[in-house]
């Protein structure tokens, strides 16, 4: 598998488009820029390739570019480097078939950790697209407090998310 | 304290816009860390669309025509380029090397913001003037445009057709739009603007303000703003 190549540039797309994009949007969570980032990421990379290199080092050279693509992303947006890809292994991200993520699991744990009203928030919003007016009448209360109730839930599970990773 | 920024980046993040930058606060990381985490564990968030796939693809291969080694489609045309992909592609084997860009100071949030009513340009007298057919601009898409009284450029984001000025805000230097990064860049003084308006990068001492933004409407597949009639 590993010495295996690419026959030409489309493959090379093909095989991985999906991967890195799922791969952006988990480190973005948004589509507009999960989108300009898996672009920036294959246009930076198909030029310099080489047509011998082989499956797993073209796989390697992606991710190291997606590294320092997202990198100079939060660089210019933010200032502050909110997600990396320091920890993401090529044999993971770009495992046949897909490894099944963690994610899950994690987000599952830091919402059982919560109160009730701060996880029925996040999930109503966050995993059901419920926008804040939806929310509150879910919840029975009015759209000022959803939004409190929201920001509220949001730091504890911020705070929850560093203690699971510890 | 929460900051504004913060809170409309999240809102953002929900509704599946593009989050406009702010200048994040240590304090505001492990939040907003956590709000991309549980965004993309909503269903169906990590897969792309077919559309963008299928553009992206004849997007390279518009870019890779003049290169032979990959040659099973040589497609003839104009070759973008993309001087800053290939910097960053030589970068990446460095980690942490990265174009230098001066952040943003950012609109100040503590001033009342009206939105985008406040810095809307709206001519004593004017016309609608088409600026691109409906189908010219799909989802996504940026177009410039030039009316003889005003350019600017004009972008559909969420089904919605907006425009901005297409002048820079600092001195008036007309901004190039570089499509494959969807930004709008200054000649003059390398400022980059956001296609919505917001300024993203700069080098001045003061943050130069957002593009004024057009009237913008879409009649009988015609994507219209409303500008000075044309000098005769």
């Amino acid at each position: 598998m590993t010495g295996e190549v690419y026959p030409d540039w489309e493959a090379v797309y093909r095989d991985n488009v999906d991967r890195m994009y799922r791969l952006m949007f988990a480190k973005v969570g948004n589509r507009p820029d999960a989108e300009d980032l898996t672009a920036e990421v294959f246009v930076a990379v198909l030029r310099p390739l080489r047509v011998s290199a082989s499956v797993g080092e073209v796989r390697a050279y992606l991710l190291a570019t997606a590294r320092t693509v997202l990198a100079e992303y939060w660089r210019r947006t933010l200032g502050r480097e909110v997600t990396t890809l320091v920890d993401e292994h090529t044999e993971t991200v770009f495992a046949d078939p897909p490894a099944p993520s963690n994610a899950p699991r994690r987000i599952a744990v830091i919402l059982s950790a919560l109160p009730d009203q701060y996880r029925r928030i996040l999930e109503l919003r966050f995993l059901d697209s419920y926008s804040v007016r939806e929310a509150a009448a879910e919840l029975g209360v009015s759209v000022a407090n959803a939004k409190v109730l929201q920001h509220r839930a949001l730091r504890r599970a911020a705070q929850m998310a560093q203690e699971v990773d510890q | 304290m929460t900051g504004r920024g913060l809170l409309r980046y999240i809102e953002d993040l929900l509704r599946g816009n593009r989050p406009r930058p702010f200048r994040a606060e240590q304090t505001d990381v492990a939040e907003l860390r956590t709000a991309i985490e549980l965004r993309a564990a909503r269903p169906g968030s990590g897969v792309p669309r077919e559309e963008f796939v299928t553009q992206l693809q004849q997007r390279l291969a518009t870019e890779l025509a003049d290169t032979p080694t990959w040659g099973a489609t040589r497609i003839v045309g104009t070759r973008r380029q993309f001087g800053k992909g290939a910097a960053i592609a030589a970068a990446a084997a460095a980690v942490g090397a990265v174009v230098d860009h001066t952040l943003t100071a950012g609109r100040s949030d503590a001033g009342p913001e009206t939105g985008h009513e406040a810095n809307t340009l709206t001519p004593t007298a004017g016309d609608w003037r088409t600026v691109a057919a409906s189908e010219q601009l799909p989802d996504g898409a940026v177009r410039a445009f030039d009316l003889g009284t005003i350019v600017g450029f004009v972008h559909r984001t969420d089904g919605v057709a907006r425009a901005v000025s297409g002048s820079c805000t600092h001195q008036g230097c007309r901004l190039l739009l570089d499509a494959t990064t969807r930004r709008l860049d200054c000649p003059c003084h390398t400022t980059v603007f956001a296609v919505t308006g917001e300024p993203l990068t700069h080098q001045l001492p003061i943050t130069p303000p957002p593009l004024p933004q057009l009237v913008t409407r879409e009649v009988n597949g015609a994507v219209q703003v409303y500008a000075p009639p044309a000098s005769t």
